[in-house]
């Protein structure tokens, strides 16, 4: 009978559709299921995933399952125990530290995010921004590229008379914890009104699915601003705006102004827990050319567990030169010696 | 009638022979076995969105339905903008669908030459099976443009009266854009289902009116509308359905806008289900993860409710029908 014929391939197309969407789900759960010896499991940011990614073919000790399911799921994951470590690139906030039971968070990769534009008749690069007026952009006061308080900036380039459309992410991120941490910093109203977090409440602008729906929102739009991972960026060929530092230097983030604002540790005494923000550096000579949105990303594990001397042997294999190097690619900076330096005496509180 | 019932009986006998037996009694037990699993599965779901939503339910308790915004920084979230956006673009597409539907589900059974039957046919029902993210991507980076630039602009200019056809958005994103895409979406679950309530009409029924004098269009408005009028009304709510549980195509174009209710179509917005999908990975407090299922559990009763309706019409007209029938 043709109507049942019908029936079946409608409920096969539905049947189809809701076997993807599970099997989305089921990534997370799948990274439980294989836990062998020499093997570890680890879920969380999609920020590292790429590196994670290099670092599984390059080590050879254990297989390294990881899934990407954000910081906020990689949190709760290693919470439960489900998998052997998760990532963050938020540190754990107090409520998530002692959600977890004992864990601690070692930084493990250096990194930046950063703010791309589409405005006709700027090339890449030109455009020069200070953090006061980007939060002054995301908070809706500054609504036209042709503001006089963008124009002063950008003495000899010329500025359409267009309305200014912010691009966020709505998904939850850790790009916008490292955005909304800076402008957190550069701007009190910002700070009081909004915050930082890893999803916010916008008070203007649309919003974009992940890096990729930022991109393409910022692509195909006139008059856009939006921030992606950096190494997004290069990959997609958006167009980079310089970001001011205290200094008052104009910086696009590369692997040394990255490194340059990883000095910043140096200067401050690491915690405990190892939370260091190392978004807008202070003036001075040290951080000349430091980019002003650099953010360390961490690697979460239990103080005591049993596969304390894999997890052990896999940190610090990824904390070493060779791991660190291997993603410079991606455009994550090699890590200072003194984080290196907190991070294996963290490391080695961990035992089983 | 009889016969039919007397023919059932005899085959529901059970057989003499051993091997039959074990025959039927294993696919009793296979057949029991995938049913209570379907059932199981749902009861699952149902607990753990509940138990996942304690929290949030104690904490906001019924006002999370009303509540408007999601900001984790201060604790602060609600349901009602999402809930906004999902009965929007849902409705709006099924407004959108269903008379797009039934006129592709008549030009396929009156109207069109028989050759091109077969393949628009086919066409259409392969739009159901494109994936959801990829007309996701083709609505930001095609469609999203072309509205911007061609029809938000025309409609806020001839209809700019109207408040639902406010300040054309500027990336093209937003809950009209949601509206398109869910539309193409439902487009072909609707036409298909109505195309075969086209041809089931008796063509006796069709024969007599056009006898009688009766255009074309009058035997369709007089015969071929009437008679299928409840299987259309089942088909547009199992598009309904598809609309309102639809997470990831609307999450990429409707624009992420969580604190916003207001008449402008072309605004950003945010809906039940591309909320959840959106935010789930990046949720960082215990309240903001119960929330999350608070959504969930509203995107639950909500589409439960759709679906029960679902069944109520169509059993309803299948009890008509047979009375028309025979």
């Amino acid at each position: 009978m043709p109507k049942h014929g019908m029936l079946i391939r409608i409920t096969l197309v539905l049947a189809a559709a809701a076997a993807v969407s599970a099997l989305a789900v089921a990534g997370a759960g799948a990274a439980s299921a294989k836990r062998s010896s020499g093997s570890l499991t680890g879920a969380g940011s999609s920020l590292i995933a790429p590196a994670v990614a290099v670092w599984s073919q390059l080590y050879r000790n254990a297989t390294i399952n990881y899934a990407a399911i954000g910081s906020g799921g990689g949190i709760s994951q290693i919470s439960t125990r489900n998998v052997d470590f998760g990532a963050s690139d938020a540190p754990l906030t107090k409520s998530q530290g002692e959600g977890c039971h004992g864990c601690v968070q070692i930084p493990w990769a250096l990194t930046a995010t950063s703010p791309v534009v589409n405005i006709p008749g700027v090339n890449a690069d030109q455009l020069k921004l200070t953090g006061t007026v980007l939060a002054n952009i995301y908070l809706g006061n500054i609504t036209n590229w042709s503001d006089p308080a963008i124009k002063a900036l950008n003495k000899g380039l010329k500025l359409p008379n267009l309305k200014i459309t912010p691009v966020h992410r709505s998904d939850g991120s850790g790009d916008t914890y490292v955005f909304t941490n800076y402008l957190s910093k550069v701007n009190h109203t910002w700070k009081t009104k909004v915050g930082c977090a890893t999803t916010v409440s916008w008070p203007t602008g649309v919003g974009g699915a992940k890096n990729d729906g930022v991109s393409a929102i910022v692509r195909s739009t006139p008059g856009t601003i939006g921030y992606v991972s950096v190494a997004y960026t290069i990959a997609n060929h958006l167009r980079l705006a310089k970001l001011k530092n205290a200094a008052g230097q104009y910086e696009l983030p590369t692997i040394s102004s990255i490194e340059s604002a990883a000095q910043l540790v140096k200067a401050t005494r690491i915690p405990t827990n190892n939370k260091i923000s190392i978004t807008n550096p202070p003036k001075s000579k040290t951080f000349l050319h430091a980019y002003p949105l650099a953010t360390f990303t961490y690697v979460i594990v239990p103080q005591s567990t049993s596969k304390a001397a894999e997890l052990k042997a896999f940190i610090t294999w990824a904390l070493g030169s060779t791991a660190q190097s291997s993603i410079k690619k991606l455009v994550f900076a090699p890590m200072p010696g003194s984080v290196t330096k907190a991070a294996k005496k963290t490391l080695a509180s961990v035992h089983s | 009638m009889s016969t039919y019932d007397a023919i059932g009986d005899e085959a529901r006998r059970p057989f003499s022979g051993r091997r039959a037996r074990l025959g039927d009694l294993s696919l009793q037990t296979v057949a029991g076995l995938a049913a209570a699993g379907a059932v199981s599965v749902l009861g699952l779901i149902a607990y753990k969105v509940v138990q996942g939503s304690r929290l949030s339910l104690s904490t906001f308790g019924l006002g999370f339905v009303r509540g408007i915004g999601w900001d984790p920084v201060h604790n602060h979230f609600g349901a009602a903008s999402f809930l906004f956006g999902t009965a929007v673009t849902s409705i709006g597409a099924l407004l959108l669908a269903t008379p797009l539907a039934l006129g592709i589900a008549l030009f396929l059974t009156e109207l069109a030459p028989r050759w091109i039957r077969g393949p628009v046919t086919a066409l259409v029902e392969t739009l159901a099976a494109i994936p959801s993210v990829v007309i996701g991507l083709w609505g930001i980076i095609v469609l999203g443009p072309v509205l911007r630039e061609h029809v938000m602009p025309a409609l806020h200019s001839t209809l700019g009266f109207i408040p639902l056809f406010g300040t054309p958005s500027p990336a093209g994103t937003g809950i009209f854009t949601a509206i398109v895409v869910l539309t193409i979406m439902i487009l072909p679950i609707v036409s298909s289902i109505s195309r075969e309530l086209f041809l089931g009409v008796p063509t006796e029924l069709k024969e007599a009116a056009l006898g009688l004098g009766a255009t074309r269009w009058e035997m369709v408005r007089g015969v071929v509308f009437p008679y299928a009028r409840g299987g259309v009304a089942a088909a547009m709510i199992l598009g309904l359905g598809r609309a309102v549980g639809e997470a990831i195509a609307v999450a990429q174009v409707i624009g992420g806008v969580d604190n916003l209710i207001g008449w402008n179509l072309f605004n950003g917005g945010n809906s039940l289900a591309a909320k959840i999908a959106l935010d789930y990975q990046g949720a960082t407090s215990q309240l903001e993860v119960s929330s999350l299922f608070y959504l969930a559990l509203i995107l639950l009763v909500f589409s439960l409710v759709v679906n029960l309706v679902a069944q109520v019409v169509v059993r309803r007209v299948a009890r008509r029908q047979g009375l028309v029938a025979r």
